[in-house]
């Protein structure tokens, strides 16, 4: 183990600008945007887009044909589960390649409650509940890996996950849950898909805030030393065992929340809704945009969800070979991961960043 | 007693098969400390060319060793691609490795079309004891005896193997006594690769390969790795046997379907035990 031990010092410590550095520079750039704030003028530019995002947002539903909408509507659930795992691998430095697991066990719990007669409204709130108690209860043996040890360990859990759900004939076995009803409240139904469109991107909008208050509170602070280096934020006295386990409690929580609408909207949902690949593709989504940044989860959430979807078109297209989608999906998650982990090593959104600071910088003096 | 002694061989013949997957990572993670999650691509990549070549008529054996030499060649592709570029660092590579896998879906399900495939093995069968033992899995575990001590050789009597370990004990010291880190990266993904691809051919017999088979192959060669802390041999070798042997015995007297969850809850409990032995400062020491 020693030597295993000593290389990842080294490793460590080479100046390198990998994956595994991200964390330490997404946490020293939200440093520097929140701590030292922008010029007014970088401020305003902030508050019209923010303004902008959520107009589009708000006003595309009501446009977009059925199938177009409900690409939508899964979007706000990536995007709700990206933004998790970007805070769980940019501040607390954990790897998760199994974040689809809390997805599933949202989706189950929402599904299960409402099948035996728990109001929909009430299934679906107890859906971030119980993915977030087991998290919590998984989280303190489970933090103690780090780096390539938990994203293995996040595999095998999301595997033996599905493996057991597939057995339990509690919860339908290999053939699922079916007949989830449709959400409702007070007395009216959500019966079509836009009400899902705006519940779902209102919950999104919900994870937002609560991801970037919680980055931007004391604790929020603690974390982001922890993210620079473990070793110096507990010797500041941040309680780091303590911290890393509430953000992948509240990572945890996005996703099972999403997993609850997801199982609501679908109305169906069986262990194969949830494969390892699905964990890839929102871990793809989080480094793509930039880990430790809300925009970039938002960013990589949209650019990917985009891109496959166009290339799903292209691919169905008559004349395609029938396994050209699945071909040009994998091609694409593949072609990201690679591309933006060895060429830009922060993300699209840190990097962006970077270039409009410089810009104004090398305004400002000349 | 005839069942155990089934159950027994067989699952020294898959762990042979995990074994040569484990080697494979502990190899390539000694000389360049990335941890290859593209492993069992190899493994599906040699199946599937070998498989292939069977069917257009080539002779068992040939088509075998051209399945191995194809996966090396694609070993090769991936490391240039996970650790060609200077500053790439192991957490990096291991996203890279990620993607790579991803690709290589691509890749199959163009050239293969996403159903399992098998071949035949050896076929035949003896009895020891009073137990039918299929002939491939005697074969299966000659051969991975053979391997393990050609690698054992290598490593401990040749150069070649002296200076691959020199890479993954100091990769500075390696450099100032003229050794090329980035090329002997490069061979060890080779090697890897061509591990990989004979677990595949070897394999292929017994359960039939799909390109997302590498997940099972990778999630228990991580495993017997584990049990070697990534670093030791012959250690991975007595994991994966022991892997092995305690999902046949875990399918042949309980059920197959827990076979996945039990050595999963193994390797998750070693980890963990692991980890909790070697403080977190040390282990960071950023």
């Amino acid at each position: 183990m020693s030597a295993v031990t000593s290389g990842r010092e080294r490793a460590t410590s080479q100046p390198s600008g990998g994956a595994g550095d991200t964390a330490n520079t997404a946490s020293s750039d939200a440093r520097g945007s929140l701590g030292t704030p922008f010029a007014g003028r970088g401020r305003r530019v902030g508050l019209v887009a923010v303004g902008a995002a959520v107009a589009v947002t708000l006003a595309l539903p009501p446009m977009l044909t059925a199938g177009q909408l409900s690409v939508y509507i899964l979007l706000a659930l990536s995007a709700m589960v990206t933004v998790g795992l970007s805070l769980l691998m940019g501040y607390a430095g954990q790897v998760s390649i199994g974040q689809a697991s809390f997805y599933a066990i949202g989706a189950y719990a929402a599904g299960l409650l409402s099948i035996h007669g728990t109001p929909p409204m009430l299934a679906l709130a107890a859906a971030p509940l119980i993915a977030a108690l087991f998290a919590a209860a998984i989280g303190g043996p489970l933090l103690r890996l780090r780096g390539h040890h938990l994203a293995f360990a996040t595999i095998a859990l999301q595997l033996i996950l599905i493996s057991l759900l597939g057995e339990a004939d509690w919860a339908g076995g290999s053939v699922g849950l079916q007949g989830i009803p449709r959400l409702s409240a007070g007395g009216t139904e959500l019966g079509e898909d836009i009400h899902y469109a705006y519940l779902a991107w209102a919950s999104a909008a919900v994870t937002v805030l609560v991801a970037r208050n919680v980055v931007a509170s004391r604790a929020g602070r603690g974390l982001r030393a922890l993210a620079t280096s473990e070793t110096a934020a507990s010797a500041s006295g941040v309680p780091v065992a303590r911290f890393k386990l509430a953000v992948f409690t509240l990572a945890a929580a996005f996703a099972g929340l999403a997993g609850g609408i997801y199982a609501f909207f679908i109305g169906y949902i069986n262990p194969g809704s949830f494969p390892v690949l699905l964990s890839i593709q929102l871990l793809v989504m989080a480094v793509v945009g930039g880990l430790g940044t809300i925009w970039g989860a938002l960013l990589g959430a949209t650019a990917i969800t985009l891109i496959v979807q166009f290339l799903n078109d292209l691919g169905s297209r008559p004349g395609m070979p029938a396994s050209a989608p699945s071909i040009l999906n994998y091609a694409v998650y593949a072609a990201f991961l690679i591309l933006v982990v060895l060429f830009l090593p922060r993300g699209i959104v840190p990097a962006l960043r970077d270039a409009w600071q410089r810009r104004i910088a090398g305004r400002a003096s000349s | 007693m005839s069942d155990f002694l089934v159950y027994l061989i067989t699952g020294l013949g898959t762990g042979c098969g995990i074994a040569l997957i484990g080697s494979g990572l502990v190899l390539i993670h000694r000389v360049t400390r990335v941890v290859n999650f593209a492993q069992g691509t190899f493994a599906v990549v040699g199946a599937l060319t070998a498989i292939s070549l069977l069917d257009t008529g080539l002779p068992h054996g040939l088509a075998e060793v051209l399945g191995v030499a194809v996966a090396a060649v694609v070993g090769l592709l991936f490391g240039m691609i996970a650790i060609g570029r200077r500053g790439t660092s192991p957490q990096a590579a291991l996203m890279v490795t990620l993607g790579l896998g991803i690709l290589a879906y691509a890749v199959e399900v163009m050239l293969w079309g996403d159903q399992g495939r098998s071949s035949e093995g050896l076929s035949g069968a003896v009895t020891v004891f009073g137990a039918r033992i299929q002939t491939h899995y005697l074969f299966i575990i000659g051969v991975t005896m053979a391997v393990f001590a050609a690698m054992a050789a290598l490593f401990g009597r040749t150069d070649a193997g002296k200076a691959l370990s020199a890479c993954s004990s100091n990769p500075y010291a390696a450099r100032v006594v003229g050794i090329s880190v980035t090329r002997m990266g490069l061979i060890a993904f080779a090697i890897g690769g061509a591990l990989g691809g004979l677990a595949g051919a070897l394999l292929a017999p017994m359960n039939s390969v799909a390109f997302d088979s590498d997940v099972a192959l990778i999630i228990n060669g991580f495993a017997a790795a584990i049990v070697g802390s990534l670093h030791h041999i012959g250690r991975t070798l007595a994991g994966a046997l022991f892997l092995g042997v305690a999902e046949t015995m875990v399918a042949g007297y309980g059920s197959a379907t827990y076979q996945t969850v039990v050595a999963l809850g193994l390797i998750l409990a070693l980890m963990i035990g692991q980890a909790a032995r070697t403080h977190s400062v040390v282990a960071e020491a950023g």
